[in-house]
């Protein structure tokens, strides 16, 4: 195959020009920007001075923005009622529309990974039918039950590195005791949702001036709080290593900036895009679409979060992408399924509402939403026994579209931006 | 008043459309004393009850208040079995178009669920009390006693006490009494009450802090334990704590507060009996001015069911 030229791309860390060379014969070593390693580049040079022969085959991305393709760590996949492949299907070519390579597909009830053989036919299907790399997340306990610990030493010759069920905080923490003992010998990353169930049962809203209005049971942020720190002190003890899933809580951010100080190595967090940029208050007259759990909290807590993301306590950015489908987000508020698809929109809604207001920097983005959760999943080829590098995409900032039902590609609607006018659009994958 | 289809809250009326309600609520009651109780306001219009929780007050104040207008009343019987659990509303709103209905009076556990239904029908669907979250016929009835006694709402202090939390009937009395120009406050447990930064409403603690607040009414609620799912106070202390007891009754006459209560009343726990008895204890003139209230707010809503369209 020849090579490709990209021309007058603008480096989005640095803003830079450049020209590159992009091969697909090999791949030398050592071609970085930023000490962002970039896959597939054989040269580069700044603009205008790269020798393109004629005839070669060039993209002129002047006006555009070059950055490695996102990696999502926390996405559902499930379209009830839809078969597997076209959850797959679906989820991988929103999330290329949103800039995203590659996700951490967590169990639910269409795709319980405890076990060789539902493993087996995701990676099948995910190779024939994804657009994105998908990564499954191995349940914790067997039918994300919380009881018996699933077989992670299987689960691990499958490929797994991290275990999660489905972001779902165990009754029992002696069962998670032993299996984080267990585990912790092989390497494996707990993901989980920092909570006491028994705090948080028949809640649906952030308490606040929303929940009592709308007469919705009140989500108390310590119940996060008291489940994060119990969370980091079972890791400690037993030496696993810990992903905290979707901090939501400003406190939740001081406990695990705490620890880290401390120098708890082995931990990283995450949140959830929507806890930046929505509030309780978005939820309005009963939005179904604004239920998520936890609750979308209060601007003081996103604003914490967004710090947290700034000084390296909240190591990424994820899309919790939950799709559910139209007619059951249409019931009443109480009976209505969590959450919002992102994928669709994940650099755009980011670009937008964080990089634009100035909230963060290019380079923040490309340290959260980039090179650091695919660090933490570590995404591998198992056929080549190769790790798999993220690929570059470019960005268009000054366009705009708006977000309608038709340019949804992840199968429902469940989308905050639904019907808003975003900044930006990709080009994924660049060829 | 313009023509409004759903009575879901007090907040999304306006001012007139609520001093239009409690204004006929009067003339509704005039009725009553007459020999030939009914008026032909709502003949041949149809109304139905679709109560999923079950309640003898209200639905027998509704469908006395539909009655009095000449209005056909269909009682719509939801088993306990039927609200389990993947029953889609939209299944049963289907049915209920399909029954060409007028008037749809509905009560709910899930805060939320008349809204749902009023969105997706042309019947006018008046919220008997959904979840935790708004009744207001019985903000209607209460606002109007307190004006019936007292000459105006304006000015008056309330002090509403007991579980506010899980009490529709708190958030819709206090709105819509403060929109008419009251103070309310509210005292009760602990975990029961809300804090005032969510709930804009100052609150006490105990009874000596409403005796120097002086308000001129005590709003009593029911102890709901059917919508308690886990212990939130030691029930023990209720009545001694917080209920109005018969030294606390004497000290309420002197200072000649009424006492309300949505009922129906827990006695020994809220309330001891002798205020039952009490002069100023104002629950059966609720009672009676429901049915006023419900038959004002039935004859003001104005249905689309009659469009083509």
């Amino acid at each position: 195959m020849t090579d490709t030229y990209i021309i007058n791309a603008t480096w989005a860390i640095t803003n830079e020009r450049f020209d590159l060379r992009v091969g697909h014969t090999e791949e030398p070593e050592g071609i970085s920007l930023s000490g962002i390693p970039l896959p597939g580049v054989t040269a580069i040079a700044p603009a205008g001075e790269m020798n393109v022969p004629a005839g070669a085959r060039t993209i002129d991305a002047s006006g555009k923005m070059l950055l490695p393709a996102l990696f999502d760590l926390h996405a559902s996949i499930n379209i009830d009622g839809h078969s597997k492949r076209e959850s797959i299907y679906r989820a991988g070519q929103a999330a290329n529309h949103g800039g995203v390579w590659g996700m951490l597909v967590m169990p639910s009830r269409g795709f319980c990974f405890d076990n060789a053989a539902t493993l087996d036919s995701f990676y099948e299907a995910a190779g024939e039918r994804s657009f994105a790399t998908m990564i499954p997340a191995g349940c914790i306990t067997e039918g994300m039950q919380g009881e018996q610990q699933a077989p992670y030493n299987t689960l691990a010759a499958r490929g797994i590195t991290i275990l999660s069920d489905g972001g779902k905080m165990p009754d029992n923490l002696l069962m998670l005791y032993r299996a984080m003992k267990y585990a912790a010998e092989m390497n494996l990353t707990f993901a989980i949702r920092g909570d006491v169930p028994c705090l948080t049962r028949n809640t649906y809203a952030h308490p606040s001036t929303t929940s009592y209005n709308l007469g919705l049971h009140g989500t108390p942020a310590c119940a996060e709080e008291i489940g994060i720190e119990t969370l980091i002190r079972l890791a400690a003890d037993t030496g696993a290593r810990l992903h905290i899933q979707t901090v939501s809580t400003a406190e939740g951010v001081a406990i695990i900036r705490r620890a880290k100080q401390n120098g708890m190595a082995n931990l990283t967090a995450e949140v959830a895009l929507h806890h930046l940029l929505y509030t309780h208050e978005d939820i309005g007259d009963y939005d179904t679409t604004f239920k998520t759990v936890p609750p979308l909290r209060d601007q003081k807590d996103c604003d914490a979060l967004l710090e947290g993301l700034k000084d390296g306590t909240i190591d990424c950015i994820v899309s919790d992408h939950t799709p559910c489908l139209p007619f059951a987000k249409k019931q009443d508020f109480v009976s209505a399924p969590q959450g919002m698809v992102a994928l669709d929109t994940f650099l755009p809604a980011i670009y937008t509402h964080l990089i634009k207001p100035g909230k963060l920097s290019w380079a923040d983005v490309v340290r959260t939403c980039c090179t650091t959760p695919a660090a933490i999943a570590t995404p591998y080829d198992r056929e080549e026994d190769t790790p798999i590098a993220s690929p570059l995409l470019l960005f268009t900032p000054d366009s705009q579209y708006e977000v309608t039902a038709d340019s949804l590609s992840c199968g429902t609607l469940n989308n905050p931006q639904l019907g808003k006018t975003l900044s930006g659009t990709v080009t994924l994958p660049i060829n | 008043m313009n023509p409004r289809k759903d009575l879901i809250t007090i907040d999304a009326l306006n001012d007139e459309d609520i001093r239009t309600i409690l204004d006929s609520t009067s003339a509704m009651k005039d009725i009553f004393t007459r020999s030939v109780k009914k008026v032909p306001a709502l003949k041949g219009k149809s109304v139905l009850t679709l109560f999923y929780e079950p309640s003898t007050r209200t639905r027998s104040s509704f469908e006395v208040a539909a009655h009095r207008l000449s209005a056909d009343v269909t009682t719509f019987t939801v088993s306990t079995s039927s609200v389990v659990k993947g029953e889609s509303v939209h299944d049963t709103i289907d049915t209920l178009m399909s029954m060409k209905m007028d008037y749809i009076i509905v009560r709910h556990k899930h805060s939320g669920i008349p809204a749902v239904i009023a969105r997706h029908c042309k019947a006018s669907v008046i919220n008997a009390g959904d979840g935790s979250h708004a009744h207001p016929s019985q903000a209607f009835l209460d606002a109007f006693t307190i004006k019936e006694k007292y000459g105006d709402v304006a000015g008056r202090r309330v002090v509403i006490i007991g579980d506010i939390l899980h009490s529709r009937v708190a958030r819709s009395t206090s709105t819509i009494l403060r929109r008419l120009g009251a103070e309310v406050a509210y005292m009760g447990p602990g975990p029961l009450v809300p804090p005032q930064q969510h709930t804009g409403i100052p609150r006490f603690t105990n009874w000596d802090q409403i005796f120097e607040w002086k308000p001129d009414v005590i709003y009593l609620l029911r102890v709901q334990n059917e919508r308690i799912d886990s212990p939130f106070f030691p029930a023990a202390d209720y009545h001694a704590a917080f209920g109005v007891t018969e030294e606390r009754l004497r000290r309420i006459d002197d200072l000649d507060m009424g006492i309300m209560h949505p009922g129906p009343v827990n006695r020994g726990v809220e309330i001891c009996d002798a205020a039952m008895d009490y002069r100023n204890c104002l629950i059966n003139n609720q009672v009676e001015n429901g049915i006023a209230a419900r038959m004002s707010i039935l004859y003001h809503l104005t249905p689309k069911t009659q469009s083509n369209d």
